[in-house]
């Protein structure tokens, strides 16, 4: 019989901010544990939420084998990783007072805006084990300020996001680059419907499409990629992965749920255009004879299933200027969209500035795009940056048809 | 017993949860569990802040309120305190369950009822991946605080889900077809119900069309107008969207016209089904609340904070996904209220349109997005082909003006999977739905 223990805990302090004030403190700490076992080609799982004894949840997931689930492959082999990145980011009581003078200083800046929403310090620690010496530890913290910013008198639910993620707080840094996206907010622009780079990120162009890329669908000829694997289907300009590397995805555990390590954190789909894995757990991969990507992902008591974290789009160009010449649209709000079964995709925009050579010129009036999966992801896609000023994301671009309501 | 302080305004909430999960895909068992969870979320508020905690393990509730109290500073006068006057003392048990709960139902029986209707997914040879899955939950809530109240009750809802991926050739469809509900024996015999749902897939995966985008009448099923009034005005009803800039006061006031003078959207949690919420995570009784009446603006949802600070009153709408967050200002079910036709009657003037009968997700701000699944084309007052259409958007406010078609009968939908999602509080259950509803125009992409 193999096994797998897993035990997780995710400790949060989050602040709730109303009218640019702080107003609540929550704090949340949640450990969950997991055993599951294989013998005969099944699987037995057994969680408990709270410090797991392993005994007990041992026996619970032989118990559990009894319902015939089967889950017919190999636990991965020996291996040692632990990643720690548990450096302090603000101590929790300093949180309070620093985040509401940052908070005052914001409101000053940036008068016409109201604030709310969340600010979270996030630590989490997860280990995996099992019966063929495979141990790994990854310990993470985060910090996210994510404010709602309603423009005072607008009459809507809220205006536009103002959102920063990273390891290192520096007020002055996070205020310059909020007081940037406000100024732009406030700068009117417009342009014709026609054929231009639209720059977003890479989930907010490709979020609709990702089930093509799951492998029950894929092995089901069900998804528009079906018998393309190995295949040069894309721009070769284009490498997708799956991003758990802490390093870009702040807090993101390196490993995924059945202990699946993968080059630089990143398990890749599309590698200079050619569709090199489908999503897939080690069950489906075995199942549907496909590479497995490592991409399991499991409630605490549950049998892993397919689970995605962010998408890394290997970057083309070092800046916007070089990604974008000339006039081109960058997305910050684009919520709704979807993709007929043909694969045209359409989403219309909430918030979009215009760029100019790489710099906003200002804020667009609500927009549609559309294109063709194909397309967008080959002869259309123009390519992707990080390290950009704004979004505090890489962001990728592709050539689309945009029209105005 | 919990020990209460002085000085504070303290709530506890204790969620019993439930859930069984058991999913069969190409026929191959792939999950089979039952999670049974107790957890508990305080609250301590001293006149300036609340403070927070979730408690996994309820045998430590004490010393986690113990840990709050050290936090806050203890105010004397709390008692007078705006949100603090508008909190209810309800107490009261209430048991709707109690003689069908899920959690006496075998795990096999409930698996034995899932296999049964497996084999009808695979009746067409279109069907390339058939999934299913049964879900249910059943949970006993209880609620104390420190005014006094004392509030126990149970929330159920159990049903199947299916997929199934459709491909013939070049052609693609992802279909899908649930029954939700709140007592096991409703999710017997319906096997033809779910026949028909696939063969209707069937037929759109092999003779659907691309829609020609345009501006067109659109006619939504209860299912479609439902999303349509959860997301175009029931999420803008939430009113602690309305704490941090004052100005939204003016904009939102109470008798202005928002809609045409045919539509009423109510709003109220004491409707069984997945939104059923007799009492909410304040304590606070159900009642209904009408959001528009008759196109005007009726109403909003306000959870004790948002009420003190709009000076209006308590609507049962607080709510938290589960004992890991605070409630905030959440909807329950959502609906709107019947008009005087017949589905016929509905669409019998509209001479070229298009009928929405399902969806895959809906969104909505200032513009509204629906992202159809299966549609139909309308012409000369009959429906026609079925039709590929992404996405129908508008203008919200200019689209609850151009309603001029409600049928006689509502139909109310409970959902087992999905959910809402307003912000980190993803998967809510909630209920919606409505009557037959037509929009003189929309923008069909």
């Amino acid at each position: 019989m193999e096994k797998e223990f897993i035990k997780e805990t995710q400790h949060s302090v989050t602040l709730n901010v109303t009218a640019g004030k702080i107003d609540s403190f929550r704090e949340t700490e949640r450990t969950t544990g997991t055993v599951r076992v294989y013998e005969n080609g099944c699987i037995g799982v057994a969680g408990a939420l709270g410090e797991p004894d392993e005994e007990k949840l041992t026996e619970q997931a032989k118990e559990a084998l009894s319902f015939g689930i089967p889950y017919p492959c190999l636990l991965e082999g020996a291996l040692e990783i632990e990643e720690r990145d548990d450096e302090e980011i603000l101590p929790i009581p300093e949180l309070i007072p620093t985040m509401q003078d940052f908070l005052d200083r914001l409101g000053a800046l940036c008068p016409k805006f109201a604030f709310s929403h969340k600010i979270t310090l996030a630590h989490n620690r997860k280990e995996y084990r099992n019966s063929r010496g495979r141990h790994l530890v990854s310990e993470g913290r985060s910090f996210e300020i994510a404010l709602i910013a309603q423009n005072r008198g607008s009459g809507n639910l809220f205006d536009t996001f103002l959102v920063w993620s990273g390891k290192h707080f520096d007020a002055d840094a996070v205020l310059a680059y909020f007081k940037e996206q406000y100024d732009a907010y406030f700068m009117p622009a417009d342009l014709e419907p026609g054929r231009y780079p639209v720059v977003a990120g890479a989930v907010e162009l490709l979020g609709t499409s990702l089930r093509h890329f799951v492998g029950d669908l894929y092995a089901a000829g069900a998804s528009l990629l079906s018998g393309k694997l190995n295949e040069k289907v894309f721009s070769d300009k284009l490498t997708v992965c799956d991003d758990m590397n802490p390093k870009t995805t702040y807090g993101a555990c390196f490993f995924d749920a059945e202990g699946c390590v993968s080059e630089d954190y990143r398990p890749t789909l599309i590698e200079n255009g050619v569709l090199k894995a489908l999503v897939t757990t080690k069950k489906t991969a075995e199942l549907y004879g496909l590479p497995n990507s490592g991409n399991a992902d499991a409630p605490y008591d549950g049998v892993p299933g397919i689970g995605f974290h962010e998408l890394y789009v290997k970057p083309t160009a070092k800046t916007l200027k070089d990604l974008v010449p000339g006039k081109a649209i960058l997305i910050f709000i684009a919520e709704g969209g979807d993709m007929t079964p043909e694969g045209h995709f359409v989403t219309p925009v909430q918030m979009a500035y215009l760029l100019e050579d790489g710099e906003i010129k200002g804020r667009l009036p609500e927009l549609s795009i559309g294109a063709d999966f194909f397309d967008m992801l080959g002869k259309d896609y123009i390519g992707t940056v990080c390290d950009v000023p704004y979004k505090n994301a890489a962001l990728t671009a592709v050539m689309m048809d945009v029209t105005k309501d | 017993m919990i020990q209460f302080r002085d000085g504070f305004y303290t709530d506890v909430r204790i969620e019993d949860r439930s859930r069984t999960v058991i999913s069969y895909k190409a026929g191959t068992l792939e999950e089979m569990r039952n999670r049974l969870e107790k957890q508990a979320f305080v609250r301590v508020y001293d006149g300036k802040l609340w403070y927070y905690a979730s408690v996994t393990d309820v045998g430590h509730l004490q010393k986690t309120l113990d840990g709050l109290y050290a936090a806050a500073t203890a105010n004397p006068d709390v008692a007078d305190d705006p949100i603090v006057k508008r909190f209810e003392r309800n107490r009261d048990k209430l048991s709707n369950f109690a003689d069908c709960s899920v959690r006496d139902i075998p795990l096999k029986e409930k698996q034995a009822l899932l296999l049964s209707y497996l084999p009808i997914l695979s009746e067409d040879s279109c069907v390339t991946l058939p999934e299913g899955k049964y879900l249910d939950r059943n949970s006993r809530f209880r609620f104390l605080s420190s005014l006094g109240a004392d509030v126990e009750f149970d929330y159920q809802t159990c049903g199947l889900a299916f997929n199934f991926s459709m491909a013939e050739g070049e052609k693609k469809f992802s279909g899908h077809w649930q029954k939700g509900g709140t007592r096991f024996d409703a999710l017997k015999d319906i096997g033809e119900t779910l026949r028909a749902a696939v063969k209707e897939q069937a037929y759109f995966l092999r003779n659907s069309v691309p829609v020609e985008p345009g501006s067109y009448p659109v006619v939504l099923s209860p299912e479609a107008a439902g999303v349509f009034a959860h997301e175009s005005f029931g999420h803008k009803s939430e009113s602690d969207f309305m704490l941090s800039d004052e100005s939204m006061r003016n904009e939102w006031q109470l008798g202005k016209t928002v809609g045409s003078p045919i539509l009423s959207i109510a709003e109220r949690g004491d409707l069984l089904g997945s939104g059923y919420v007799p009492y909410d995570d304040e304590g606070t009784r159900a009642r209904k609340n009408y959001l528009i009446k008759n196109g005007v603006l009726a109403g909003r949802l306000h959870n004790a904070m948002s009420a003190a600070a709009l000076d209006e009153g308590l609507t049962g709408n607080a709510r938290a996904i589960d004992c890991n967050f605070e409630p905030i200002v959440r909807m329950t079910t959502t609906y709107i209220e019947g008009g005087d036709l017949t589905f016929d009657e509905l669409i019998a003037p509209i001479e070229k349109g298009y009928f929405i009968k399902t969806i895959n997700h809906g969104s909505g701000m200032s513009t509204f997005t629906i992202a159809p699944s299966v549609a139909y084309e309308i012409e000369n007052g009959k429906l026609g082909k079925p039709v590929q259409i992404s996405v129908i958007t508008g203008s919200v406010f200019e689209t609850l003006g151009l309603i001029d078609g409600l049928t006689k009968d509502v139909e109310l939908l409970s959902f087992v999977t999905g959910g809402c999602g307003k912000m980190e509080q993803m998967g809510l259950p909630v209920g919606f739905g409505g009557p037959y509803v037509r929009v003189s125009t929309m923008n069909v992409q």
